[in-house]
């Protein structure tokens, strides 16, 4: 189920509603296409996300945090 | 049980390259469902809003009140802000309008939607149907509700997120260095000058610019792309934008009404664009030119050959990868080369430093160029600076 963090890959990733601009950059980097956009909402498959990274620098303005 | 729908072709992402294939697919005979997840057609932007404007014809845009300025030129400034001025005479109009991107989506897709396409809002696509290994459509979610669309022909026109094409296995994802993180000011009172497009290169933005596209007086659009690879921490993109600007009295005393963000690709042309059942189109299939970072004209003409061949397989029911190479072979013919070449001379961009972005530009100043070319370019840099050139021997 996306959002349970496996014990492996248990640093959480999470977008910042305050931050976020919803431009979508984050889910057309992420190179295992983890990432959804509704209009107003980012979700992570956390099941699948690495947590690479790449997506925290994609980011124009800082919204996505691994914790 | 689901609520299904069928359709012959199903456009997913109601961008200007999905309006363009629903509408020429359409056009042809076509039975077309165009859906977007969206709430409105075009909002928000996440454009810089400069276009040129020899492609228009071709793809049967006619202007409309989409247009904010109509630009004399594009002025590129080296990082110690010597100017190169391209007009359209020398560059073959690679500049030309400054629009209103929500309008303009808007306006095409009411041409699709008046050429006989369906249109249907806050629906996404959230997984293909695949069947045989063949695409057979979607499944989708309209207003959180979810349901299976079954379709002959299945679209890709999902923009930069470019899902659709990466559920069904094509390859598109993206190396590091072929991405830019983009943000964007829309800025009031700023000292724009409305003839020209600006340009600023070097590290004032590594592996990308700052541009500035006049929307009337006063109000212009501020923004920056910067190389995911030259990338080292969070919210890169708005600290070079916020320096920049501060550096520049013209726009640091500008008030910001709008805040617009986005991933563009800088990438060679993708190898495979099509498969059974499916067809990627504009920024999906990685379409945005790789040196101006601009998508929205070859999305255009593309969508015009990908609606073009959508129909013509319904009608001879052969939606196959064979089938589809009609359109890799007419979007490749009228595109690719161009990609390819500005690929390679993003890269060689990428890798100068500011003293010989200065030299370049200072080299062509007061020099008359009939046609700027690559080639002519670095003639004139020859007579002026011959130990430039030798980085670019390739070029010559
Ligand atoms: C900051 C920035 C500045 C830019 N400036 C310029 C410029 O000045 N000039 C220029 O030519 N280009 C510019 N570009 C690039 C240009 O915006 C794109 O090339 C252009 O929008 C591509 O059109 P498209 O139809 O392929 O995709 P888009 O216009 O991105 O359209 C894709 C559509 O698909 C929808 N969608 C996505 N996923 C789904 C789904 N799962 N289900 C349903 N719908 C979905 C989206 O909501 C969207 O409406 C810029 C890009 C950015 C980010």
């Amino acid at each position: 189920m996306p959002g349970t963090p496996t014990a492996k890959k248990s640093r959480h990733i999470e977008s910042s509603g305050q931050l976020c601009i919803y431009c979508g950059a984050c889910v057309g980097v992420c190179p295992l296409n983890c990432i959804y956009l509704d209009e107003t909402r980012i979700t992570f498959d956390e099941k699948i996300c690495t947590r690479c990274e790449i997506c925290v620098k994609a980011c124009p303005v800082g919204a996505i945090e691994i914790g | 049980m689901v609520k299904e729908l069928a359709t012959d072709v199903l456009v997913v992402g109601a961008g200007p390259a999905g309006s363009m294939t629903a509408k020429w697919a359409a056009k042809n005979g076509a039975r077309v469902l165009m859906i977007e997840k969206r709430q409105e057609i075009g909002s928000p932007v996440r454009c810089g809003e400069g276009m040129s404007k020899d492609w228009l014809k071709e793809v049967g845009i006619t202007p409309g009140r989409w247009i904010n300025v109509e630009v004399e030129g594009a002025r590129i400034f080296s990082p110690s802000e010597k100017i190169l001025e391209i007009n359209e005479k020398s560059a073959g109009n690679e500049v030309g309008y400054v629009v209103e991107r929500d309008g303009f989506d808007k306006a095409l897709a009411i041409d699709a939607a008046n050429a006989g396409a369906e249109v249907l809002l806050k629906t996404a696509a959230t997984q293909v149907l695949k069947e045989g290994g063949r695409i057979v459509g979607v499944r989708a979610k309209q207003f959180g509700e979810p349901f299976e669309i079954r379709a002959a022909v299945t679209i890709g026109a999902d923009g930069f997120e470019s899902q659709v094409g990466r559920w069904a296995g094509l390859p598109t994802n993206l190396a590091l260095r072929d991405m830019d993180s983009c943000l964007q000011y829309r800025m009031t009172n700023v000292d724009c000058d409305v003839r020209y497009c600006d340009f600023y290169l070097g590290k004032v933005a590594p592996g990308g610019y700052v541009w500035v596209f006049p929307k009337e007086k006063g109000l212009a659009n501020v923004g920056i792309g910067v190389q995911l690879s030259k990338i080292q921490g969070m919210a890169e993109a708005r600290k070079y934008l916020d320096d920049w600007i501060a550096k520049h009295p013209a726009y640091a005393k500008g008030r910001t009404i709008d805040v617009v963000g986005g991933g563009v690709s800088i990438s060679k042309p993708v190898t495979q664009a099509a498969a059974d059942g499916i067809m990627l189109v504009g920024d999906a299939a990685r379409m945005i030119d790789p040196l101006t970072g601009g998508g929205i004209a070859n999305g255009c003409i593309a969508g015009k050959i990908c609606g073009e061949v959508a129909a013509e397989a319904v009608h001879l029911r052969t939606p196959t990868k064979e089938f589809f190479q009609k359109y890799e072979k007419g979007w490749r013919a009228r595109l690719e080369e161009k990609l390819y070449r500005n690929w390679l001379a993003k890269e060689k961009l990428c890798s100068l430093s500011d003293e010989t972005f200065d030299k370049i530009v200072d080299a062509l100043q007061g020099v008359h160029l009939e046609k700027l070319t690559v080639h002519n370019i670095l003639k004139a840099v020859h007579a002026k600076y011959p130990d430039v050139t030798r980085e670019f021997e390739e070029f010559l």
